[in-house]
């Protein structure tokens, strides 16, 4: 029944290049962005309250519970990154008792969220969870947290993703967040598993790969005894797999997550088959002492941020998200500060990026008594006019009509502007405007860029307001 | 016989009107060259031989001028100069390419003086001719004229053609024909580097005291890579030998170099990648040689263990082990394309014993200095090696001064350099017939 309904060959989809988070665009231009739109930067951590709505069943000894914020907000995160939880282990009126675990649903459909907890029989809080974490359950959270995750938009978006046991949660969170965005992408995900029904999502997975020719997936059982029938991989990581599963590695962007002997191994396979060690990120997940030890660092951190948040929430919305950038820049991943952001041609922008531009110039001693706005005061004025035209260089103000143009009442003023077609073409007179609108009617003797940064053409514009120019 | 005529229509150039005995003393050291010999000294040091060159060789043929890295946005130039000529290359606002004369139709003053810049009209400096981006003249203060017709004197226009975003001109009427066959060739190679998505990490400019050909003879062989340590480290020193050529204190270097080749060729099998060897130096008019080659170490770029030099791939190569692609064109440009940056060389007489090489360094255009890429690194491997080949091309100009120099035979290892050569004189000898 199957090969009727496809024997048809169906061509590939055509997609944009690379990858880019849907908030990627928003966050990168500047102010006036939407609010639901910032609402979902995954900017920064936050405390909240979330309610239980389901438990999911996996295999490998796992459950997946589904929450939604009580505020009713949208969690916004990074695919691959973590929450806080606090659980009252010992009741409601005793310290509740905090664990972090990867979230495992994709940020793109952010109205609810899942973490994915493996039972483990001797240990102290995920049996509990088991037990007792339930539909209708409301816990309290800090999140997200972690620098290990997508990056916001990736041109290029070629992944290795490899998990170990429960290492697979924050991987299906980026598998799926992946599948859910279009754009071009090529991942290969590598999941190594102690037994044959103790792989976690692999009916997902199964149907993902099918479905989404940019996603291939690969399962190893490792080194334990291998049933008859097993189609999949046998045996640890080596490079041999690696090379088998992804000849390309070299090329790759590589998110590890497992155990620290596993990912200890990776890294050191990752390098022999020539991956940069910039190009490998790796979560530590049974992580040793160490891990743990920055694990609680970056969470401590977190918490003073979110109560900072909250206090300037309520000082003042505006001002708490004009000061995210720095504030947050820590959970700002190193390789989208810049670079892919300016891969989508867009600007990277911050609050005060026009601040050069209402400089004093050099060497003139009447400067700025306000941010912004030179001080001209001091000049002299001549002429008659509606309109005030300051040269901050020579240090005279004139009045000026709105159908004047420039060009011409700097040269009866005595001011030096170069100048030669006296239309717009040639561009010799160009000057720099340091505030004020102008009418400008050129004819091709500046560009648009020249324009944006504040040249004009003086032959050929009218003030529309004061204006203050650099002549 | 008539008088020669060289096939320029500018009038009262002087090269043209050579007398006839001069001209056919010319035309004789041309057609009695031998052949596996390098040239007589007049070649090198003669300033009629040169301007020969510059109008049979660089006023006639395909001549790289740079890639569109050097040009990202609408309005932005250069300026190159072949000998005599200087050319405007400005990228338009359709996002092609115009190539003008840098000649201003009023006095003939170099229009744009700086190497590279941005502009909206081009202004002479002089008395303000101005042109639009197409060469037309839009504005010229004109008192009292009444009969001045702005439409007859626009900048003059050059041929451009535009393949895997190398910008190539031509100045002649009518450019050879092959050219597109050859951009054919080694577009495909050329391509999945996406050079519309680099820009310029560095460029250099050396002017090296030797004459343009012997820049190209030097560069069109390996025989002298013992005096390149730094580039010895990725580059295998047995380019341009074949199996039997091989000196004994090569030999492990040889199985190295063809192991390397053969998991190089594999994966390009694998991503679809062309690597074969394409020769066609001297056997059409647009001469070329391109193939991909593997790189010692890791096999990656030109550092000193083979790996990559930016983290940031090109276009959409899925690999850093990809090589070199190295591409000789005929008659003033070479190339190495590798996954992480690309390299540009091209190559400017400047007068008989003087030349501009000009050698661009690209990477991604989001990999960022400092970051993805160390520009000293980058650069370190080719910066030397450029030195050092400086240093031989003076060597050779000096030696060609030298009552004593006679032209001595090229070997095998060097069959390339006699390409170039024999290529050289047949389109000289095709101007002149």
């Amino acid at each position: 029944m199957i090969e009727l309904l496809t024997e048809t060959a169906i061509q590939e989809p055509q997609r944009i290049r690379g990858l880019e988070m849907p908030w990627n665009r928003v966050m990168g231009s500047t102010e006036g962005a939407a609010g639901a739109a910032r609402a979902l930067g995954p900017w920064h951590p936050q405390e909240f309250m979330a309610e239980c709505v389901e438990t999911v069943p996996e295999a490998g000894g796992m459950m997946t519970f589904v929450f939604r914020r009580c505020d009713g907000a949208p969690l916004a995160f990074r695919a691959g990154q973590y929450v806080n939880v606090a659980f009252p282990l010992n009741g409601e009126d005793q310290d509740p008792v905090d664990r972090s675990y990867s979230l495992s649903s994709s940020p793109t459909q952010p109205w609810t969220f899942n973490i994915t907890v493996k039972s483990d029989p001797a240990g102290l809080v995920s049996p509990w969870v088991h037990e007792n974490v339930k539909p209708g359950t409301v816990l309290e959270m800090l999140g997200p947290v972690g620098a290990f995750h997508l990056p916001d938009a990736d041109r290029r978006a070629r992944y290795l993703l490899l998990a170990a046991g429960a290492g697979i949660t924050p991987i299906m969170s980026m598998l799926r967040t992946i599948h859910s965005l279009p754009g071009q992408a090529d991942v290969v995900v590598l999941y190594h598993g102690a037994e044959v029904g103790g792989f976690a999502f692999h009916q997902e997975l199964a149907y993902v790969a099918s479905v989404d020719s940019r996603i291939k997936v690969f399962y190893s059982l490792g080194d334990r005894s291998v049933p008859e029938g097993w189609e999949g991989l046998t045996g640890r990581l080596t490079a041999a797999m690696l090379d088998e599963v992804a000849p390309d590695a070299n090329g790759r962007q590589v998110y590890a997550c497992g155990p620290e002997g596993y990912l200890n191994t990776a890294t050191e396979l990752l390098r022999k088959v020539g991956v940069d060690d910039t190009s490998i990120y790796m979560e530590f997940f049974s992580g040793d002492r160490q891990t743990i030890l920055e694990y609680q660092a970056e969470l401590a951190f977190a918490v003073d941020i979110a109560e900072e948040i909250a206090e300037e929430i309520a000082d003042s919305a505006e001002d708490y998200y004009e000061s995210q950038p720095t504030a947050f820049g820590l959970y700002e991943p190193g390789y989208d500060a810049e670079g892919t952001l300016k891969a989508t041609g867009l600007p990277l922008e911050t609050a005060d990026e026009d601040a050069p531009a209402s400089e004093a110039p050099e060497g003139n001693p009447t400067v700025a008594t306000e941010a912004g706005s030179p001080d001209a005061s001091s000049f002299d004025t001549v002429g008659t006019g509606s309109l005030t035209l300051s040269f901050m260089r020579t240090g005279i103000n004139v009045r000026i009509d709105p159908d004047e143009h420039i060009l011409g009442v700097a040269q009866r003023a005595g001011v030096r502007i170069g100048a030669n077609c006296k239309e717009g073409m040639c561009g010799s007179c160009k000057v720099v405007k340091l505030s004020g609108e102008v009418e400008m009617n050129h004819q091709g003797g500046i560009r648009a860029r020249e324009i944006s940064a504040g040249k004009f053409l003086p032959c050929c514009s009218t003030a529309r307001t004061d204006l203050v120019i650099d002549a | 016989m008539s008088a020669p005529v060289l096939p320029l229509n500018s009038r009262g150039k002087l090269a043209s009107s050579l007398p006839a005995e001069q001209l056919a003393e010319i035309k004789e050291l041309f057609d009695f060259r031998r052949v596996g010999y390098s040239l007589d000294a007049p070649f090198y040091t003669d300033p009629t031989i040169f301007n020969i060159d510059m109008q049979a060789i660089f006023g006639q043929h395909w001549i790289f001028a740079g890639s569109i890295a050097e040009l990202p946005e609408p309005g932005d130039y250069i300026t190159v100069d072949y000998g005599p000529y200087s050319l405007i290359v400005l990228r338009n606002d359709d996002g092609g390419v115009n190539v003008l004369h840098n000649v201003c139709r009023h006095r003939g003053a170099r229009v744009l003086t700086e190497p590279a810049g941005s502009t909206g009209n081009l202004v002479c400096g002089y008395h303000s001719w101005t042109y639009s981006p197409e060469g037309n003249l839009i504005h010229a203060s004109a008192p009292g004229e009444t009969k001045f017709d702005k439409g007859c004197f626009g900048l003059k226009r050059a041929h451009s053609r535009v393949v895997a975003g190398l910008i190539f001109v031509c100045i002649a009427n009518e450019p050879p024909a092959d050219f597109d066959e050859t951009a054919k060739i080694f577009e495909p190679y050329l391509a999945p580097h996406d050079l519309s998505k680099t820009k310029i990490a560095y460029q250099q400019n050396i002017v090296e005291e030797g004459n343009w050909k012997l820049v190209m003879e030097n560069n069109r062989e390996c025989y002298h890579c013992d005096g390149h340590p730094e580039l010895a480290c990725s580059l295998f020193p047995t380019w341009g030998l074949t199996e039997g050529l091989i000196p004994a204190h090569l030999e492990e270097v040889w199985d190295r170099n063809k192991q390397a080749q053969s998991s190089l060729e594999e994966r390009c099998r694998r991503y679809g990648l062309p690597y074969e060897v394409v020769e066609e130096l001297d056997t059409r008019v647009a001469g070329i040689r391109i193939s991909r080659e593997s790189l010692d170490g890791e096999g990656e770029s030109f550092s000193p263990d083979g790996r990559r030099l930016s983290k940031k791939l090109l276009g959409d190569l899925r690999d850093f082990r990809l090589g070199r692609c190295s591409m000789h064109l005929q008659p003033n440009s070479w190339f190495h394309f590798q996954g992480d940056h690309v390299i540009t060389f091209a190559v400017f007489p400047v007068n008989e014993h003087q030349t501009l090489v000009r050698t661009t360094w690209l990477v991604a255009d989001d990999a960022e200095e400092g970051v993805d890429y160390d520009l000293e690194k980058l650069t370190y491997t080719w910066k030397q090696t450029n030195l050092q080949d400086k240093a031989f091309v003076e060597l050779c100009q000096t030696g060609a001064g030298s009552p004593a120099y006679e032209p001595g035979p090229y070997m095998k290892s060097e069959y390339q350099v006699e390409a170039f050569i024999n290529w050289y004189v047949q389109r000289v000898q095709e101007h002149l017939a």
